[in-house]
């Protein structure tokens, strides 16, 4: 312990200096504002900004990188929260419940509970990162495909939760939502699945114009088709903050969300968005009210919004203990690590204390600049919803195209957007909910990939999934969360539930 | 970030007017694209950046480099190949740019290009892929190895970068040469596949050196041999698959520039003499020295000569490979 402290001092001393705070900062407006912009996430925006880290010494260019990307991870929810549009893709979630929270009026509210979680979630998984990075890391490398299949299953029933409404309609969105992810390249085969020639659909629909579709363009035409157009907003400043009920409901969901969060972000894969469902899932399974959900639950947005925060830090974990990315984002920065001369790998602690430390005492310094940076932004972002409508959504329209268009320069992802925005509206109108068709298109891919690899593994026998401890007790986990859903059916089980 | 992306585009559509009126300037006249065709971050991209810029610096004009990714490069690579010759766009590819037409063949589909659009301009660097396998692991030597995967057919496990991507060519080389049958678990990227192996998922791994050298180093993982026509630098006790007798497992994780066929000799001629002295500048081997990458430099029938040589090699892998689905009754 006296030995951290030490260690913390050092990391300190490297992070306060007054270069370091500027590149700190600076990562985290840049991070916040990538955020904001629909469609452009963190992925995107480290990648742009990578090559102009190429002058900086290594330890500053990590300390920008990473603050881009928990900037991104706390100003993804406000375009989440205003017009339900997923700022990036870990805040699809927060659309669900966040905007209905705007539409009652608590748009401030969703916004400052969102950035309050995020900080909670920010800084104690950076305590968990610098107290427990090397016994984790060798414990998530454990994780493979058959142990990330199980966790997908558990991802896949939560989709059944989804919806406020209709069971059947919910489970009919997440089929057509897995379909459309089967499209591009059989990663096992090397088949081109529904591409009809169109060698841009070879990686498949993409997340990022798939959810913009759905959620941004699919709202805008909804409210244009209504004859009266939604009266405009006007927030009043005390509706700017949490009232005490939506504290007390946020508090445990936050704390939820910071430990799944960080225990789900270690996994190497694509775990923000997954951290995302699992919590909003735990929380409407928890929820006393969960009829509440879909219309405006705060827990639907504290728990999330803490879980894709605390993620960020849990990727961190195999990327500098072991020196093995743990998702895009994490390879990218390895490789700007790569271009300083710094080798990152197992001895990367020992070898460069002063990036370690210093790294991890600037992500304390950026979860408070961005506390400080976000919440009194939310004054200012709900002032969005005072633009009358004739203005604001050709605005947003605009702001869509674009952010979907930055992401890979393809002018297909603008038009898998669009043609997604028309689908969106269609299936608005007829009131099915779009959001399962986000997290079935998002997960198809992962749970067929992480299948056939367990199959390639074990060579073609599925007691693999039996056999390895953590597999077989994710799935008795998923296992178990079917049987309490027929938990009404089972005599004494029942522990009142209120509904 | 939109705004830098949307100043890039007007600037783009500012240069498509612009090539009728300039069709008489010496070459180079206006900025060169140098299309990267995978994600920054990689290897092609951490090499572009360096030769970018050190080619700018020789042709006193400015050359960018544009990331155009998608489908494990063939949009990018398409992009360039139907783009106008005119030396204004130029590719930095892997050796994917011999593979991903060959895979379209085996699978009957219209080529999204073919390795006769391009002219070879130069190879940057050549970096032999090496076998790599966990500490613990009961095999101290690649004859160790084969004799076991030789014993057990098929059940010993390797990762890749994914179907038909250098990795794994790199590995299905080495099994053709030494008759041996090993089980392939694609993941998504080198990244991933070098996860799987520290995580005990899979037992082997052909990787390029750099990557898995802090590895080695911390006690992780062992080496076994490596795929060059000569041993590592960074590793001089290991041996080579030639050395073992294995000759046909040759294999080169490589960096090269080419230009859309029908470039005008003497724009390539420019090209090749910018890039020969590009390579020779101190800026860029410091940056390729950090990234523990040799300059292999070849330009004009040097290159072309290595370039159809692997090519034949990796089409010959395609092939064998085969499709999955008809390997199994």
């Amino acid at each position: 312990m006296a030995e951290t402290l030490q260690n913390l001092a050092l990391g300190f001393g490297v992070a306060l200096q007054p270069a370091m705070l500027f590149y700190a900062f600076a990562g985290c407006v840049i991070g916040t504002l990538v955020g904001v912009l629909p469609g452009v996430g963190p992925l995107a925006g480290i990648s742009l900004l990578l090559p102009a880290t190429f002058g900086l010494d290594a330890t500053r260019a990590i300390v920008l990188l990473a603050g881009i990307y928990y900037g991104a991870m706390y100003g993804g929810s406000t375009t989440s929260i205003l017009m339900r549009i997923p700022g990036e893709a870990a805040s699809v979630m927060t659309c669900i419940d966040g905007y209905a929270m705007a539409r009652k009026g608590r748009a401030g509210a969703a916004l400052a509970i969102a950035a309050v979680g995020s900080f909670v979630a920010g800084t104690l998984s950076v305590v968990a990162l610098m107290l427990l990075a090397p016994p984790l890391a060798n414990l998530a490398l454990r994780f493979g495909p058959p142990e990330y299949f199980a966790l997908l299953l558990l991802g896949l029933l939560v989709l059944a939760y989804m919806s406020g409404g209709s069971m059947l309609k919910a489970l009919a969105m997440a089929a057509l939502g897995l379909l459309l992810g089967m499209v591009g390249i059989d990663q096992m085969s090397g088949y081109f699945r529904f591409a009809y020639g169109v060698v841009e659909l070879g990686d498949g629909l993409g997340v990022v114009p798939l959810a913009v579709g759905l959620f941004g363009i699919a709202e805008v035409l909804l409210t244009a088709g209504q004859a009266t157009p939604p009266a405009v907003l006007k927030p009043r400043l005390r509706e700017l903050f949490p009232s005490r009920q939506e504290w007390r409901e946020s508090v445990a969901p936050i704390g939820r969300g910071t430990v799944l969060g960080f225990l789900i972000g270690i996994i190497p894969g694509s775990a923000h968005i997954i951290s995302s469902f699992v919590s909003y899932a735990v929380e409407r399974r928890l929820s006393r009210r969960p009829e509440e959900f879909g219309h405006g639950a705060v827990a639907g947005v504290a728990g999330p919004e803490s879980a894709n925060n605390a993620a960020t830090s849990g990727a961190f974990v195999p990327m500098l203990a072991l020196g093995v990315p743990s998702g895009p984002i994490p390879a990218v920065m390895l490789a700007a690590m790569m271009v300083h001369g710094v080798s990152p790998g197992p001895l990367l602690i020992q070898q460069s204390p002063a990036l370690f430390w210093g790294f991890i005492a600037s992500m304390y310094v950026g979860n408070v600049m961005l506390l400080v940076l976000n919440l009194p932004m939310v004054g200012l972002f709900v002032n969005v919803l005072r633009v009358p409508y004739g203005f604001l959504y050709p605005a947003i329209i605009v702001f869509c195209v674009l952010g979907v268009y930055a992401v890979n320069g393809s002018v297909v992802d603008v038009w898998i957007a669009i043609v997604m925005g028309v689908l969106g509206w269609i299936l608005r109108k007829l009131d099915f909910e779009t959001a399962p068709i986000v997290l079935g298109a998002i997960l198809a891919p992962m749970v067929e990939m992480s299948l056939r690899q367990s199959l390639a593994m074990s060579d073609g026998h599925y007691a693999i999934f039996l056999t390895r401890p953590i597999a077989a007790g994710l799935l008795a986990a998923g296992a178990l969360l079917l049987l309490l859903s027929f938990r009404s059916w089972i005599p004494f089980a029942d522990k009142g539930v209120d509904a | 970030m939109t705004i830098l992306r949307l100043s890039a585009l007007l600037f783009a559509v500012g240069l498509g007017f612009a090539p009728a009126v300039l069709a008489q300037e010496p070459y180079p006249s206006r900025p060169i694209s140098m299309v990267v065709p995978f994600p920054p971050g990689g290897v092609a991209d951490l090499t572009a950046r360096p030769v970018a810029a050190a080619l700018e610096r020789q042709l006193k004009n400015p050359v960018g480099v544009v990331n155009k990714t998608g489908a494990a490069g063939a949009v990018g690579m398409q992009f360039v190949a139907t783009s106008k010759p005119d030396g204004y766009n130029l590719l930095l590819a892997l050796s994917s740019i011999s593979i991903i037409p060959e895979a379209d063949k085996l699978f009957g589909r219209p080529p999204a290009f073919t390795v006769d659009q391009f002219a070879p301009i130069a190879l940057i660097s050549a970096d032999p892929t090496v076998l790599v396998v966990r500490a613990e692991s009961p095999w101290k030597t690649a004859k160790d190895f084969i004799e076991d995967a030789r014993n057990r057919s098929g059940q010993i496990s390797y990762s890749s970068s994914g179907i038909y991507g250098t990795l794994h060519m790199a590995m299905e080389l080495l099994s053709h040469s030494a008759q041996i049958k090993l089980r392939h678990v694609p993941y998504t990227g080198a990244g991933p596949a070098l996860t799987a192996l520290l995580g005990g998922h899979v037992d082997a791994l052909a990787s390029g050196p750099a990557v898995v050298l802090p590895q080695i180093k911390a006690g992780k993982l062992r080496v076994l041999a490596g795929w060059g026509e000569s041993r590592v630098a960074a590793l001089p006790e290991v041996p080579t698959f030639k050395e073992l007798g294995y000759p046909d497992a040759e294999f080169y994780i490589w960096t090269g520039v080419f230009a859309p066929r029908g470039t005008p000799e003497p724009v390539l001629a420019r090209l090749r003499e910018g890039l020969r002295a590009a390579v020779g500048d101190p800026e860029f081997k410091a940056a390729m020295e950090k990234l523990e990458t040799p300059i292999v430099f070849k330009q004009g029938e040097e290159f072309a000569r290595f370039f159809a040589a692997d090519a034949k090699r990796l089409a010959e892998g395609v092939r064998k490979v085969g499709k999955i689905e008809e390997k199994k009754p």
